[in-house]
């Protein structure tokens, strides 16, 4: 059966049963494993030309992010059937069972169940004031140079997390990317670049200030480089890495549920 | 071929020949055919008939452009999210008429941006293709009419001085799919109008109407109908019916031939070709056609049979080139498929391809005009994304330094087709787009139309979607994606001056024009149209 017949007979299967769903109730198929696949070919269908294949953004902004934020599946309903006035974003005529599949898949790939660790999260929460909190903010207490983590338990899952510490270079997010501003005069400017255009740069530097820089007359040294530390074994053990995931597992924000 | 300019501008201006009085009232299509003679004037999408939007001004010059600064800004209070400001206005005995996203429309007074009027559409709130593209590229005119396409597929036509709609028609049922958003041109007595749409199950098609009455005058299908040449090339009826094909950008005109160069869209669905097997006529092409019967001279397809979305809906540039001894009326493009092309525009014969784009879709066009295809379903390599090497902002062109000047864009992307499933009023694009963002970048690029070979390059770090403008005094404006409204030295590409519009100047290109002696570059961004001159003393 071709995937489009298979839309179909899932779409007639469920449409009794969603046939009272209002964007005011939860969403009849969180959770639901086939509805989130129907979904998926709905979303790569309609949406993805717009939002990329992978819903992180393309023309359209990233939809991963919602759920992290707090963002409940009623309001991307609303959403999806409204559009959003002002914006290239349609509203939509598709029936309910449609637009609800979408947000279960969209939920599904935004949100990672509660992370599994062995370790303790108190301990965890040392480790991090210890090690991480220079860089990172976690409700609005720590530093300005890397990504806030305030949230970081409902986005990420434990094989991201671990693979951020220990080899953090492999993936860097754009905004956080490496850079050295060189200057005529000699000094070095070492932080992640937060925007460009073809005459200027905007930088956090490593200590963590805001600067901007012409870029006529200046050199700009780029690094795939994190400047994320290593945290090897040598550096974090795996008794303390448990412990650490065990925090950052509990930093969810709003996001409760699953 | 047309006379780019027939009077010396500066003449003009330094006797102050244009200053605004008031001045005759109203456009002939004589008006329109002279151009950009009248350098008070600027009276259609390209500045003229011959799409290179090149200005014969030159009174702001490579020496002097960095002494441009803002006279106004004219702040529109609507606004495209995650599209552009994309009008080009028109300008006029002091007034300028320019429309707007979502439905809008102003006559503004070209001294101090002040609005003499403002229209606003009700819209429907079931727009389909017209929801994701709320936007507009600018008015027609002729007489005391203006003529502006709107989001739910209608043309309309306005009192200039007033503002008050006389007429209102239904180009095409909006909710199948059909949109429409380019700035409609006006040829002799006629109003000629494109469509949007195909990324859903539609039907594209070139359509004249009266001026005074709104009546249709012709509509030429862009996919034959049964048993039509062309129809040949779709496996079914039913294929071709929604086989796409949508004419959503404003086209050239040879006057001398009678003859209009209109781009087509993409076949639909956009990213499976499974369907619809053969060409796919006449889709991602460009079309000769019949100004007074609307009837189809020739065409010339693009990419055959495309799954990219690489619609070839681009202003045609038309000029005149000395090729192999002798003089060839050509018309050039450069595609979204990253190749330019130069093509006569007498017979359709393909004259000249060279990719303007890194790409691994086709090795190289063939002498018969067809790409050789290395990568035909793009689920591989590295090819333009569904946006394409360029798209439909303006590109221009100089015919001194015979430079065609594009924006490039770079990118990286493989294709995934998926099943297509048709729904009147839900898009049928039926895949997905894998784009490599790392790699992607964008560059103002001088290609030299005798050889298609790129001269110079001005990179900028986004793939952007600005137009471009030039000027007889050695002066391209472009612009970025991070916002920058940005003048270079034509022959050189060397960065003169720029100014930061505060977001992204898409779809846009400038237009110039003089006002009390002094001339102005206006430049649409975001919400908000910006007027630029050198200083008054």
């Amino acid at each position: 059966m071709g995937r489009g017949l298979e839309v179909c007979a899932w779409l007639l299967l469920l449409s009794s049963a969603v046939s009272l769903a209002r964007a005011e109730e939860r969403n009849p198929f969180e959770n639901d494993e086939v509805a989130i696949r129907t979904g998926a070919q709905l979303f790569a269908a309609r949406c993805a030309v717009c939002h990329g294949p992978d819903a992180k953004g393309g023309l359209g902004p990233d939809l991963t992010q919602r759920w992290v934020r707090g963002e409940t599946d009623e309001s991307a309903f609303r959403i999806a059937r409204n559009g959003v006035a002002g914006t290239t974003m349609p509203p939509s005529t598709a029936p309910d069972n449609e637009l609800w599949a979408i947000v279960a898949h969209l939920r599904s790939i935004s949100v990672v169940p509660a992370l599994q660790s062995t370790g303790d999260a108190g301990r965890g929460r040392a480790v991090f004031a210890d090690d991480c909190a220079g860089c990172h903010q976690v409700s609005g207490e720590g530093g300005a140079l890397g990504p806030d983590l305030t949230r970081v338990g409902a986005g990420r899952s434990r094989a991201v997390l671990i693979e951020a510490l220990r080899d953090p270079s492999a993936s860097v997010a754009l905004g956080f990317r490496t850079v050295t501003v060189a200057m005529r005069g000699g000094e070095r400017v070492e932080g992640v670049v937060k925007g460009e255009d073809a005459f200027s740069i905007q930088v956090v530097t490593s200590d963590g200030e805001l600067r901007a820089f012409p870029k006529r007359g200046i050199e700009l040294e780029r690094s795939k480089e994190s400047l994320m530390p290593v945290f090897d074994t040598s550096r974090l053990s795996d008794t303390s890495l448990e412990d650490l995931l065990a925090y950052l597992g509990t930093l969810r924000g709003a996001q409760t549920n699953p | 071929m047309m006379r780019v300019v027939s009077i010396p501008a500066a003449l003009l201006i330094a006797f102050g020949v244009f200053a605004q009085t008031g001045g005759e009232s109203g456009v002939t299509s004589a008006d329109i055919a002279a151009g950009l003679a009248d350098p008070t004037r600027w009276l259609t999408y390209s500045g003229d008939y011959s799409g290179q939007r090149h200005s014969p001004l030159r009174q702001i010059t490579p020496r002097n452009v960095n002494r441009l600064v803002p006279q106004w800004t004219f702040q529109s209070g609507t606004y495209a999210r995650g599209r552009g400001f994309e009008t080009t206005p028109l300008a006029l005995d002091g007034v300028l008429y320019a429309t707007g996203p979502n439905g809008y429309a102003w006559a503004l007074d070209a001294r101090t941006g002040r609005p003499f009027w403002e229209y606003r559409r009700t819209l429907p709130n079931d727009l389909t293709y017209g929801a994701s593209a709320p936007v507009n590229r600018g008015f027609g005119i002729l007489g005391d009419r203006l003529f502006m396409v709107t989001q739910d597929a209608h043309l309309l036509a306005f009192d200039r001085r007033s503002g008050v709609l006389l007429w209102d028609v239904v180009l095409a049922d909006y909710r199948i799919g059909y949109a429409a958003t380019l700035a409609p041109l006006v040829v002799d007595d006629k109003v000629i109008v494109g469509i949007s749409g195909g990324e859903y199950a539609t039907r594209g098609f070139v359509d004249a109407y009266d001026p005074a009455t709104g009546n249709r005058l012709w509509r030429l299908h862009t996919v034959p109908a049964p048993g039509e040449p062309g129809s040949e090339t779709w496996p079914t009826d039913e294929a071709a019916e929604r086989g796409g094909g949508g004419t959503w950008m404003t086209g050239s005109y040879d006057p001398e031939l009678g003859l209009l160069y209109w781009g087509t869209g993409n076949p639909n669905p956009d990213f499976n070709g499974v369907g619809r097997v053969g060409d796919n006529l006449y889709t991602a092409s460009l079309l000769a056609i019949e100004a007074e019967t609307g009837k189809l001279r020739w065409h010339y397809q693009f990419t055959p049979h495309d799954t990219h979305d690489w619609d070839s809906n681009h202003v045609p540039v038309l000029a005149t080139l000395r090729w192999n001894g002798a003089d060839r009326r050509v018309v050039m493009v450069a595609n979204r498929n990253g190749f330019f092309y130069v093509i006569d525009r007498v017979t359709g014969e393909f004259l000249l391809g060279k990719p303007f784009t890194a790409t691994t879709w086709a090795r190289e066009i063939g002498a018969d005009g067809r790409p050789i295809v290395l990568n035909p379903d793009g689920s591989s390599g590295c090819l333009p994304d569904t946006y394409g090497g360029t798209n439909f902002n303006p590109p221009s062109y100089d015919p001194r330094l015979k430079l065609f000047f594009v924006s490039a864009r770079e990118t990286c992307a493989q294709f995934s087709p998926l099943e297509p499933v048709f729904t009147p009023g839900q898009v049928s694009v039926a895949g997905v787009v894998w784009a490599d963002r790392d790699q992607a970048f964008g560059a103002l690029r001088a290609i030299d139309v005798m050889t298609g070979e790129m001269k110079w390059e001005f990179r900028v770090p986004q793939p952007n979607f600005s137009g471009v403008m030039t000027t007889a005094s050695g002066l391209v404006f472009t612009g970025d994606q991070e916002g920058n409204f940005i003048a270079l030295d034509s022959a050189s590409g060397k960065e003169l001056w720029h100014y930061q519009t505060g977001t992204s100047i898409w779809g846009a290109a400038a237009m110039t024009y003089v006002l009390d002696g002094r001339q102005q570059v206006l430049i649409p961004s975001g919400s908000v149209l910006f007027s630029f001159a050198l200083p008054a003393n």
